[in-house]
């Protein structure tokens, strides 16, 4: 950017930008679809992402290019996570958190309630780095504010995407320890789990693939009476990284 | 007589000394003729004197010139006549040759130097080229120089200069990637002997994927260069894995010196790797821990048995007594132990007894009837083995649990417990490379480091023959040659069986990997001084043969400097340094550790009569989100 340049940047920008931090890095039909856009015309926001270095863009993997924040694009959102490309190893899932946290938005009683999206991103950014093996992130949090007259007013979701499967005893550990935590991430160690303190999550989603599905319902199976607080899901249509797109599949718009 | 010698004698001088005047004005005079040519390879021998360049890169140079060359002979056809254009082309060197001097003669010295350069440039390089390499090969061969020591002085300081350029290459922000073209970049390459001469040093995955050794003592830069294969490991199987041409990796890091150090080290690693693609570190016993009740049942009674030092001779016999216990104790119907506690809660004569006594079991009774008198004693042992060992070994997690796991071994201050550790972790390693996942999911690595304080239990042929067999590769590092294994044999063994090449950072005693590395052909040639600058034509030559590590340089290698040992051939190497991220914040203090709250404590604390505790149905909103869940 030349000095004395104007950054002009929309609503829509920001909401882009928000998003693709959030989320580590967005592929470029998800994007479209989240600005409402066709793929096609979501390159030229791309493009003037990149021009403004708030953006960087490569095609890590099969399926569309994955976009994602630089130092810069970070700075101007006021987060201080570190600029990265998304792993590699991570590609599937991050579409696949993507895809869940789209479907989830776009539901008018999500957006009647003004649920809050809390991602993976900000979670572990809240640890500092130490998160250890023992300790479990979810995939994301969703906080339902309070609210009259809203159903979920108040409550803590936690979501998993799952895409794999793992044992029916580490994915039940899992479980257990979500429903069992009463703390925030991030809290002294001593706060994560106080008997006598309500669970910080009233349920946990599960949104998995058809893979992953039977694992996760006979987990949640071996909880007994908490299994009651288990939300699964399949996964939507275009969530799979080689997939057809999901979202702003709209090649070309009249 | 005499006076004929004499005059014979004065005519041969002069002779000589006529052919040599002849000699040195016929070059004087062609260097002067082509002075364009020759200020260009004057330079570029300047340069590669200066920057201890191998002739490669003047070679290079010219050919990366020479379509200049090649476009202007063109540009020069093309402004022709048809009729003469191949004398056109061809004398177009002259003429531009011409040209410059009249228009030097003239004071336009860029003008004559745009006029000459494409023609002079690419031969200029190529002639410097030549000459640095004549002068190369008679320093090597003993030829040159105008004293006896100019050989020895000029080896020693082009190794300074190169030293000096690989410093400054790896210096220079992005000259030196981490991963290029599918290979590994440790850094700048020094100097290589039998090896290709490059600027940045090369290592294609697939050495990373069969066994290395690396040597180097204490603070020669031997955690900064494993830090970098293995972040080059990871890199690189990433891709191969987002490609569909390989498997996930998986690292497996046992750093055998434990103590504070280990821990900053681990925290490195754990930056490096995150910044190189790994999604999780497992730190080993800190902050994360594995099973060996996940041990098929058999493999779990050798693992156990192998855990405990027994002895020999009359002592074979409460070793037999001990296999016949831990054989009953697993191997009971109720199925193999999940826990330390469980385990060694079977360890009781009545528990054993209980079990076996639902019939059908006949001879396991009559051997715990044998054995019944030991049951207690094997208990004991096992008690105090697992107390200290830690609570690292008794779950929960699998290797399946991280990308890289980095397990502390206290080698320093308690041997025993990291051999026991280091022989148990291996066995899970290789039981998960066997199972179903490890064996169609993984390319794995395991780094040893300082191997030397768990050798005596963990026999490194017996380690190597097993991770070939598992398709495994093997990486251990110690800080001398002594410390690779117990015995010399078996340090032969180690360094032989190093088909990905063996890394040799400073050590004082590199002899056994000079002589591992071989030797190359030299032309020793001796001639007969005569007095200061002045040598005799008399001379012999004759091929000597010379190691290709020299140990002088090893035992003088800098810090982040090391000598790469692979098929013959050795290349020295500035070893370029891996920034990680923003170090980790401390961890918090210790508390006291939670109860384990299990689903009746949950229960307690917020009763559910109704299971979701009067929670909302969240059907509409999913089934909004996701679709109908048939119900």
């Amino acid at each position: 950017m030349t000095p004395g340049t104007e950054v002009q940047l929309t609503e829509r920008d920001l909401r882009g930008l928000l998003f693709t931090a959030e989320m580590y890095g967005v592929q470029l039909d998800l994007l479209a679809g989240l600005l409402g856009l066709s793929t096609g015309r979501a390159r030229p926001v791309l493009a003037r992402w990149r021009r403004l270095g708030f953006a960087d863009a490569a095609r890590l993997g099969p399926g569309a290019t994955w976009v994602w924040l630089t130092r810069r694009g970070l700075t101007a959102c006021g987060l201080r996570y570190t600029a990265v490309p998304p792993a590699l190893s991570r590609l599937a899932h991050l579409r696949a958190v993507t895809v869940v946290r789209l479907a989830l938005e776009a539901t008018g009683s999500y957006q009647q309630a003004g649920a809050y999206w809390r991602s993976e991103r900000r979670l572990r950014s809240r640890m500092a780095g130490r998160v250890g093996i023992r300790e479990h992130l979810p995939d994301a949090e969703i906080h339902f504010p309070d609210g009259a007259g809203e159903p979920y007013s108040g409550e803590c979701w936690a979501v998993e995407a799952e895409l794999t499967r793992k044992t029916v005893s580490r994915t039940a550990a899992i479980m257990r320890e979500l429903l069992a935590r009463t703390g925030d991430y991030g809290c002294p160690a001593a706060e994560a789990r106080v008997p006598g303190q309500p669970p910080r999550h009233a349920r946990v989603l599960y949104v998995c693939s058809a893979a992953a599905r039977p694992t996760v319902a006979r987990a949640a199976g071996t909880l007994g009476a908490l299994a009651a607080r288990i939300e699964i899901r399949d996964l939507p249509a275009g969530a799979a990284l080689d997939g057809p797109p999901a979202w702003g599949g709209r090649e070309a718009e009249p | 007589m005499i006076r004929r010698y004499l005059a014979f004698a004065v005519l041969r001088w002069s002779l000589r000394l006529a052919w040599r005047l002849l000699k040195a004005a016929v070059t004087l005079g062609i260097v002067v003729a082509a002075a364009p040519v020759s200020l260009v390879a004057g330079y570029g021998v300047l340069l590669a004197w200066l920057l201890g360049w191998p002739p490669r890169r003047l070679y290079t140079g010219a050919l990366w010139c020479l379509p200049m060359a090649v476009g202007w002979l063109a540009w020069t056809g093309l402004r022709a006549r048809s009729s003469g254009l191949v004398f056109t082309v061809a004398s177009a060197p002259y003429h531009a040759w011409l040209s410059m001097w009249h228009l030097a003669a003239a004071g336009s010295v860029a003008a004559a130097a745009v006029t000459i350069g494409p023609a002079a440039i690419p031969p200029g390089l190529l002639a410097g080229g030549l000459a640095w390499s004549y002068r190369i090969y008679s320093m090597q061969t003993g030829t040159g120089g105008l004293t006896p020591s100019a050989p020895v002085v000029f080896d020693v300081r082009q190794w300074r200069r190169q030293v000096r350029s690989a410093q400054a290459r790896i210096a220079a922000p992005g000259s030196v990637p981490l991963t290029a073209k599918g290979c590994v970049l440790p850094g700048a390459v020094i100097r290589a002997v039998g090896h290709p001469q490059r600027s940045v040093a090369l290592l294609p995955y697939a050495r990373l994927r069969s066994h290395q050794v690396v040597i180097g003592t204490t603070g020669t830069g031997k955690t900064t260069l494993l830090l970098r294969l293995w972040a080059g490991f990871m890199a690189i199987a990433l891709q191969r894995y987002a490609a569909g041409s390989g498997r996930r990796p998986l690292l497996v890091v046992l750093d055998c010196k434990g103590g504070a150090d280990s821990r900053r080290v681990a925290d490195r690693a754990r930056r490096v790797l995150r910044a190189a693609g790994a999604r999780s570190t497992a730190i080993w016993p800190d902050e994360a821990s594995l099973s060996i009740w996940a041990l098929p049942p058999n493999q779990l009674i050798t693992t156990l048995l192998d855990l405990v030092e027994h002895g020999t001779g009359a002592a074979a016999y409460y070793t037999d007594v001990m296999d016949t216990v831990v054989s009953l104790a697993v191997g009971a119907p109720p199925g193999p132990p999940s826990s330390v506690a469980d385990f060694t809660g079977r360890l009781d004569p009545e528990w054993l007894a209980t079990a076996y006594g639902a019939g059908g079991h006949e001879s396991e009774l009559g051997l715990l009837r044998s054995a019944a008198g030991q049951v207690a004693d094997v208990a004991l042992r096992f008690r105090a083995l697992f107390r200290r060992l830690g609570p690292g070994l008794d779950g929960p997690g699998t290797l399946a649990d991280a990308d890289v796991w980095y397990c502390i071994l206290e080698g320093t201050a308690e041997v025993s417990v990291a051999e026991a550790q280091a022989r148990a972790l291996v066995d899970l390693l290789a039981s998960y490379m066997t199972s179903g996942a490890g064996r169609s999911g993984v390319e794995a690595l395991l780094a040893v480091d300082e191997f030397s304080a768990v050798s005596r239990r963990l026999p490194v042929w017996q380690l190597y023959e097993r991770a070939r067999s598992l398709g495994l590769a093997v990486q251990v590092s110690a800080q001398s040659w002594q410390g690779l294994a117990e015995d010399e044999d078996e340090r032969y063994r180690v360094a032989a069986s190093a088909d990905g090449g063996i890394w040799v950072l400073r050590t004082p005693h590199p002899e056994p990997l000079v002589a591992l590395a071989g030797t190359r052909r030299i032309i020793d040639t001796a001639r007969r001084v005569a007095g200061t600058a002045l040598w005799m034509d008399d001379g012999s030559s004759r091929v000597r043969h010379v190691p290709k590590l020299d140990g002088d340089i090893v035992r003088a290698l800098g810090a982040g400097q090391t000598g790469y040992v692979y098929r013959g051939g050795v290349t020295y190497i500035q070893v370029k340094r891996l920034v990680a991220g923003p170090a980790a914040l401390t961890a918090p203090p210790a508390v006291p550790a939670v109860p384990v709250w299990g689903r009746a404590e949950l229960d307690r604390a917020r009763p559910e009569p109704d299971g979701a505790g009067g929670l909302p149905d969240a059907g509409p909103l999913l089934d909004e989100a996701f679709g109908k869940e048939p119900r």
